[in-house]
């Protein structure tokens, strides 16, 4: 599963970060987004817009393309 | 000199304690990248300089604005590092802590936000954490400056003195590459050795590239390869990963509560603006209001009220002020018809100004700022650019200097050139005096929709000329978006009010200074001829200089040499625009500039003008900008280029299908 599978409101843990980009992936580590940790979908913008996402009391906000490539479980 | 330098993750209130220590009042505001370049200032009664920089996670820097701070640790020296911490954000905030303890300079922790660690359950120990760390924690509150005494005391007998003995033992391979790469150095690197053979090891860019310049990189890469094999995976993850457990050990060791819980107010209010049907819907109406608020029913009746001031009693009292003191009809015309005139015609639009501001301010400092970025990603995405740019675009509205600086923590170099490029069609508060004077006097029922469409025409010109570059000039460039949303502030009314006088003051800045000499000058061209002084002002030279490019302007509908010279002396600033016209067409009565206005133009020329001015050049200050920011002439002047060709595109049409359509 991955992060955009996810619904509003429901929590998951992080399993693996598989974003491409490696200077997002360096960002999203240092704002506590990595394995192990829950997550929580907050909201999802409209046509396909970022999905904001908290994470220890971290709102991130992220396109959904590098959402989908976030598993969760 | 030797700095006390001012580090942290962003938006976790470095500015703020920076303001409390030196007495300066830098910009604040709640998301990250309010900072985007290092700012000195003075420890009040010590004379210790101290350096404010842009917020980092890390010393690997991802954008422009980053680049700044880690460029500040390789190549200034510095007397004491502190280092604010977000209390309710422990975990990810000491990961640049333990990278600054091993940089191996006296460090002093200001344990910031404890009032909103305890709103959110979470309570800590600042003894026990000085002790796990092996340096001073000062529990502060930037905001209101609880601490602050505390904090400056522990940086004074800090400073210049010893480092922490703060140890992390990353496993045999990795202390054997630290070993290995601090034999290869030189005695003459900058902060400890162990620090530099780690951050080579996580690959910080940044180092390597300073370290090239030095020697040669190849044994230190050859040394990272070997490790990484023996590792089984990258050195950065096993570095943050030794780090993050001993991070989640100090914590567990020196705090007192730790049972995090959401905040409440934050989450209700998102449930609102971040909704995905009403989100957009919100943001458009609030700044909708805002406008309304600035243009229509608060902004224009103070302007007005101004304005009477200005051209009945002030005018009657300097004038009597001029004839008792003697003074020759040359200064009293140069006074009332050239100072009063065109500073004063720039002044009434100061509380209009005033309010503009103040809704800026506070959408800087309540939070919402960021979730705008991430409700208008998606339409910016399809543009080519990303949500953050839409940031330095709501701060250009105010002034495009600042807009263009904004720009800096874009993290892509292709999304943050086009922004700084189109930024200047955001119709900053400069050019509000030239809608206020000409819709004031064409379009007195329509003047907030007409001003509205000017705006919105900026916005649509810049997303239009985006879409237009990154489908042919920057095609194949990838885009990334990834924004913090912090929690939302109810914004202070000191914190308020000081924000807008430091964006205000500009503005009443430039009308005593700039456009003050301006309208002296301009005034002397009017009085001064080709043929002799105190000429008529059709004979004299401003009248001469307008005219060169009054054919020119002709097909757009105001091709007297008047509007030529105006726009020839607005390149230095918007508001000279107003400020000829004021000279030019000066009447010594109430009043008496719209009427002359209203001769000089019909309806349709004055709405081409007012769209000429709103797109034809960045300001003398902004080309600046853009030019030091871009660090290029070419895409300066490509800048001022596409500006006065859209302009004038733009405004042909507006004249020409006007007149098709015999609209007056
Ligand atoms: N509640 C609270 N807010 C703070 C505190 N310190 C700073 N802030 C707010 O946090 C936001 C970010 O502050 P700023 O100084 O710009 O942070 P910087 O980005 O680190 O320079 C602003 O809205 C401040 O008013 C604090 O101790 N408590
Ligand atoms: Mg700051």
């Amino acid at each position: 599963m991955v992060l955009t599978d996810l619904h509003k409101g429901e929590t998951a843990v992080v399993v693996r970060l598989a974003v491409e980009h490696e200077a997002l992936k360096q960002r999203l580590l240092h704002l506590g987004v990595k394995e192990g940790k829950m997550v929580r979908v907050k909201a999802a913008m409209p046509f396909g817009g970022p999905v904001m996402v908290e994470v220890d009391g971290q709102a991130i906000g992220l396109r959904r393309k590098e959402a989908s490539s976030i598993e969760v479980k | 000199m030797s700095y006390v330098a001012l580090f942290g993750n962003p938006n976790t209130g470095k500015t703020s304690l920076f303001n409390c220590l030196t007495g300066s009042y830098e910009y604040v505001g709640n998301w990250s990248g309010v900072t985007v370049e290092k700012k000195v200032g003075v420890l009040r009664q010590h004379g210790v300089p101290v350096v404010d920089l842009p917020g980092i996670y890390s010393l690997q820097p991802l954008s422009r604005d980053e680049g700044v701070a880690t460029d500040f640790l390789l190549t200034e020296p510095c007397s004491a590092i502190v280092n604010i911490v977000d209390a309710s954000q422990l975990q990810r905030n000491l990961h640049l802590t333990v990278q600054l303890l091993e940089f191996g300079r006296p460090l002093i922790i200001a344990l910031n936000m404890v009032d909103v660690a305890e709103k959110r359950g979470i309570k800590i120990d600042a003894v026990k954490l000085s002790r796990h760390l092996g340096v001073p924690v000062v529990p502060v509150i930037a905001r209101t400056g609880k601490g602050a005494k505390e904090l400056e005391r522990a940086i004074l007998s800090a400073k210049d003195g010893h480092h922490s003995r703060m140890f992390i033992d990353y496993g045999v391979e990795v202390e054997r590459a630290i070993r290995r790469i601090a034999e290869q150095l030189p005695d003459d690197v900058p902060g400890d050795k162990r620090w530099m053979a780690l951050q080579f090891l996580e690959g910080n860019e940044r180092l390597a590239a300073y370290l090239r310049d030095h020697f040669d990189l190849s044994p230190l890469l050859a040394i990272r390869k070997e490790t990484e094999q023996a590792l089984g995976c990258q050195a950065a993850k096993h570095i943050y990963e030794t780090r993050d457990r001993w991070i989640s050990e100090t914590i567990a060791a020196a705090a007192i509560e730790f049972k995090p819980k959401p905040l409440t107010l934050t989450e209700k209010v998102d449930a609102v603006v971040t909704n995905r049907y009403v989100g957009l819907p919100i943001f458009l109406a609030l700044m909708y209001i805002v406008f309304m608020l600035t243009f229509n029913w608060l902004g224009t009746p103070l302007a007005d009220q101004l304005d009477t001031f200005f051209s009945g009693p002030l005018t009657d009292w300097l004038s009597r002020l001029l004839d008792w003191a003697g003074a020759s009809p040359f200064i009293e015309a140069l006074v009332l018809d050239g100072i009063v005139a065109g500073v004063g015609g720039v002044l009434v639009f100061v509380p209009q100004i005033f309010i503009l501001f103040f809704f800026i301010s506070l959408l800087e400092d309540s939070g919402y700022m960021a979730r705008v970025a991430m409700v208008m990603d998606r339409l910016m995405e399809a543009i080519g650019l990303n949500g953050k740019a839409f940031i330095p675009m709501i701060i250009g509205f105010g002034c495009n200097v600042p807009g263009v600086m904004a720009a800096r923590t874009i993290e892509q170099p292709k999304e943050r050139l086009l922004t700084m490029l189109l930024l200047p069609f955001m119709s900053c508060s400069a050019r509000l005096p030239v809608y206020a004077l000409f819709a004031g006097t064409f379009f007195i029922h329509e003047q907030a929709l007409v001003v509205f469409s000017l705006y919105v025409l900026g916005i649509v010109v810049a997303l239009g000329l985006a879409k237009l570059f990154s489908s042919t000039v920057f095609k194949n460039e990838s885009s990334l978006f990834v924004i913090e949303l912090p929690p939302y502030r109810v914004p202070q009314a000191l914190t308020l009010w000081r924000s807008t006088w430091e964006k205000g003051k500009g503005f009443v800045r430039k009308a005593g200074t700039f456009i003050f000499g301006g309208s002296v000058a301009i005034w002397l061209l009017t009085y001064v001829g080709p043929h002799g002084v105190g000429v008529p002002m059709d004979d004299s030279l401003l009248a001469a200089i307008g005219g060169l490019i009054a054919p020119l302007l002709a097909p757009l509908g105001f091709g007297a040499w008047q509007a030529g010279a105006a726009l020839i002396t607005g390149f230095l600033a918007k508001e000279v625009v107003v400020s000829t016209m004021n000279i030019i067409y000066h009447v010594r009565e109430a009043n008496g500039l719209e009427q002359m206005i209203a001769a000089h133009f019909t309806p349709l020329s004055a709405l081409s003008f007012m769209v000429f001015v709103l797109l034809y050049t960045p300001c003398l200050a902004t080309v600046a900008t853009i030019r030091k920011e871009t660090g290029s002439w070419k895409w300066t002047l490509l800048s001022i280029g596409i500006a006065l060709t859209v302009a004038y595109m733009i405004s042909f049409l507006v004249y020409q299908v006007g007149m098709m359509f015999h609209f007056q």
